[in-house]
């Protein structure tokens, strides 16, 4: 065989491999831009630890693929209802789940605490994997906006999410982090605010546990890409 | 004398692609996770996944899988509801 046909083997050879074995990689819009941030503060916190908000992403995606991250939702963004230039990690997910008739009659708060328990723990956990974003001194706290389909939506019916905003001091979450507070000591101290599709609901308290559903669900037969470690 | 080896060398590449084709067990488990793995497009699911293994499933199938299984534009609270940039 000459070599020219041994290379054009070789090629067709190498493309039915990319396509067998291909990686997905998240996507990076995901996070903010640096520039779209609209304080110097904010700026300098994205450019000082943007290898920690791309880790951030990456884990997220291959990690806990049942969730969906939303476009620019991971930023140094500052809370509406602070008034001064706070900046909070924050990072916005949509959590995908089987509509379930049970879940749907539960009250909105008890769906709110069993989705704070679920994730606020493993998510904190997450965000300061890095030691120096919860060392920077810039950094004012964490927001965590976690959002579900209410239920199953009617034919033609646009589905309705539920939404709900943690906002958490840094103070608080280190606390929380360093095993010094109970989750529920750290959601009393929580500023938690719920939202019914576009309809804000205010402040809701929410009666929350120790839940490790993040550390042990998996998703039936998923593998993880090459190279990756959870 | 060129074309066959041309031809072998194409049939090697199909049987290649169709090595693995679903069986109706795998695909049972992909069709029980109708939420996240509501699919219809079987082409890399297929290419995988051989007689006789366990189904796999990979990050780029769940992606594939949520595209599908869209269940529309949600009504849902803006983020510049809840933060500033």
């Amino acid at each position: 065989m000459s070599v020219r046909r041994a290379l054009a083997g070789g090629l067709v050879l190498a493309c039915l491999m990319l396509v067998q074995g291909a990686v997905a990689a998240p996507n990076e819009d995901r996070l903010l831009p640096i520039d779209q941030h609209t304080s110097d503060k904010a700026r300098t916190l994205a450019t000082t630890h943007a290898g920690a908000l791309r880790e951030l992403n990456a884990g997220l995606y291959h990690c806990m693929p049942w969730v969906e991250v939303q476009k620019h939702s991971i930023g140094f963004f500052r809370p509406k209802s602070i008034d001064r230039d706070d900046r909070y990690l924050s990072l916005r997910i949509y959590i995908e789940q089987d509509p379930s008739p049970a879940f749907a009659r539960l009250r909105v708060e008890d769906r709110a605490s069993a989705m704070f328990s679920r994730y606020v723990g493993p998510l904190l956990r997450r965000m300061t994997k890095d030691p120096a974003v919860a060392a920077d001194p810039d950094l004012d706290g964490f927001t965590l906006v976690l959002e579900w389909m209410k239920q199953a939506p009617r034919t033609g019916d646009r589905p309705v999410h539920e939404t709900i905003a943690i906002f958490i001091e840094k103070a608080t979450a280190r606390d929380y982090l360093a095993g010094a507070v109970p989750i529920t000591e750290m959601a009393a101290k929580t500023r938690v605010l719920g939202f019914d599709g576009e309809t804000a609901l205010g402040a809701i308290r929410l009666a929350v546990w120790d839940d490790n559903f993040v550390k042990t669900f998996k998703v039936a037969n998923y593998v993880l890409d090459p190279g990756v470690s959870c | 004398m060129r074309s066959d080896r041309l031809r072998i060398l194409l049939a090697g590449g199909v049987l290649l692609a169709v090595a693995g084709c679903a069986t109706s067990e795998e695909w049972s488990t992909w069709k029980a996770h109708p939420a996240h793995f509501a699919s219809g497009d079987h082409m890399s699911f297929s290419l995988r996944n051989s007689e006789g293994s366990t189904a796999r499933v990979t990050r780029q199938d769940v992606a594939m899988a949520r595209d599908e299984s869209w269940w529309g534009k949600p009504i849902t609270v803006s983020q510049d509801q809840i933060l500033e940039r």
